[in-house]
């Protein structure tokens, strides 16, 4: 991946913002990776590339309910990074190699949230009595604290990503024939949609949601069969 | 105290900014309440800001009511115990209603609406009314539940049983297992299309055998969407690179 250091940068600082929105701030759901993969194809001028990218991770995410402390991995900056890695190369390959990339990083950001949670349990802890006293502007100063490392914390994983982004062509696409590269798409693409069957058959239960799920199927199938 | 509302309002926003494992959300949430408790007396004033950032965990988007009713509580002269009381009969209430609402309903319903019209062709504009549409929902609720807090104070409860949080819930939740059934099929036809006969049964092999290893009961807790595709992934580039 050879790319000018502006849209670099550009994809840099929407991989950040994107990562601060998971959790931090302010929730407005860019991270979701079909925003994030969609306005990372808009910087590259490959917005077909983003969507597909970002529907791929989209199903992945479905893998996911983030209630109460439960760890997961981060998709957003990864998104950014598969759009990246699939813009260097065309077609099958490309949904490969970006598929692969955006995984590792997505593994590698859902680490971070956790190490980013201890550190922020450990200075919360050092900080019991200036909380305790009810002074405002250490409640402040320890609140900002936490969104700045946030912040610190998904530059680094938008930047790893697109890290991988660029070793990824030159270490992998030459040694991937037609169909290595098929079957890479193939296994990533196959994984993601089944994850994303499986997420919302737990999150649809056995009640009666369940019928509501088969009949939007039937429904889905019948359109897709029909176009 | 509508300016110190607009402030609470907006510092919510970043009410999950320094998450931890020690007080999860407490300091966020005392952030956020901290301008609604400005006017106290300086003898309530402090203490009130040192409650406010003990631990409490919800769904972001609820924690204003817990915000507001707490706030209002503090100029209500509640005593402390009360006040601690009220914030821990709320944390269970507004995380599950809030995750049934938002992360079960509101938020899947949507994306599986933006995956179908995707799917159908509609390019990036479905993903902008996501996002539009999507927050129109998000911001309504958090200010609603500012509001709701701050009317009620100790009574909140009232807030948690309007009718409308009931109504939503029970429409949302079929909606959102009818679009993401819907989208599935399409989505798959999406995906598929670059891939030739052959590889598009591989495709569906491989997606039946992974859908019944993340299915299966041994395997939940240990296999997840993402280890199941890096494992995926790093097979398929082994047989690729070994049998070019």
């Amino acid at each position: 991946m050879t790319l000018p250091v502006e849209l670099l940068i550009a994809l840099l600082v929407w991989g950040t913002l994107v990562g601060i929105d998971l959790v931090s701030l302010p929730q407005m759901m860019i991270a979701r990776p079909l925003v994030a993969g969609t306005i990372a194809g808009a910087i590259l001028g490959d917005i077909p590339t983003g969507l597909k990218l970002g529907v791929i991770f989209e199903l992945l995410q479905y893998d996911i309910l983030p209630v109460g402390a439960v760890r997961y991995p981060e998709y957003g900056p990864a998104t950014v990074a598969a759009v990246a890695t699939a813009h260097a190369s065309a077609g099958v390959l490309g949904l490969g190699l970006g598929a692969l990339v955006g995984l590792v990083t997505g593994l590698i950001g859902g680490i971070t949230i956790n190490v980013l949670r201890r550190v922020n349990s450990r200075i919360v802890h050092a900080a019991a009595a200036a909380l305790e006293s009810g002074d405002p502007s250490a409640l402040v100063r320890v609140h900002v604290g936490g969104l700045l490392r946030d912040a610190a914390r998904a530059a680094i994983v938008t930047a790893t990503g697109l890290f991988f982004a660029w070793l990824a062509r030159p270490l992998l696409a030459g040694a991937l024939t037609a169909r290595g590269a098929t079957l890479l798409a193939v296994a990533a693409i196959a994984a993601a949609l089944a994850a994303g069957a499986a997420g919302t058959l737990r999150l649809v239960g056995r009640g009666p949601n369940l019928a509501w799920f088969a009949a939007g199927l039937g429904g889905g199938l019948l359109v897709a069969w029909l176009r | 105290m509508k300016l110190a509302l607009a402030r609470a309002l907006l510092r919510l926003f970043a009410v999950q900014g320094s998450y931890n494992y020690e007080r999860m959300l407490g300091v966020g949430v005392g952030v956020a309440e901290e301008p609604l408790l400005r006017d106290l007396g300086e003898a309530q004033y402090r203490p009130a800001v040192a409650r406010g950032a003990h631990f409490f965990n919800a769904h972001p988007y609820l924690i204003g009511l817990a915000v507001g009713a707490a706030a209002r509580a503090e100029h209500d002269g509640a005593s402390p115990h009360q006040v601690e009381r009220l914030r821990e009969a709320l944390c269970g209430p507004l995380g599950s209603v809030g995750d049934r609402l938002v992360w079960a309903g509101w938020l899947p319903f949507l994306s599986g609406l933006t995956l179908v019209a995707i799917a159908l062709g509609a390019g990036w504009m479905s993903v902008a009314a996501f996002l539009i549409v999507y927050n129109v929902g998000h911001v309504a609720l958090r200010w609603w539940a500012l509001r709701a807090g701050w009317t009620h104070g100790a009574r909140v409860s009232v807030a948690l049983h309007n009718p409308f949080l009931q109504r939503a819930s029970a429409v949302l939740a079929p909606a959102m297992a009818f679009t993401i059934g819907a989208a599935l099929p399409l989505t798959t036809q999406y995906l598929a299309w670059p891939f030739e006969a052959g590889a598009r049964i591989t495709f569906a092999i491989v997606a039946g055998l992974a859908f019944l290893a993340l299915r299966w009961p041994g395997g939940a807790g240990h296999l997840n969407g993402l280890r199941l595709a890096l494992g995926l992934a790093a097979l398929a580039l082994v047989v690729a690179l070994i049998w070019p």
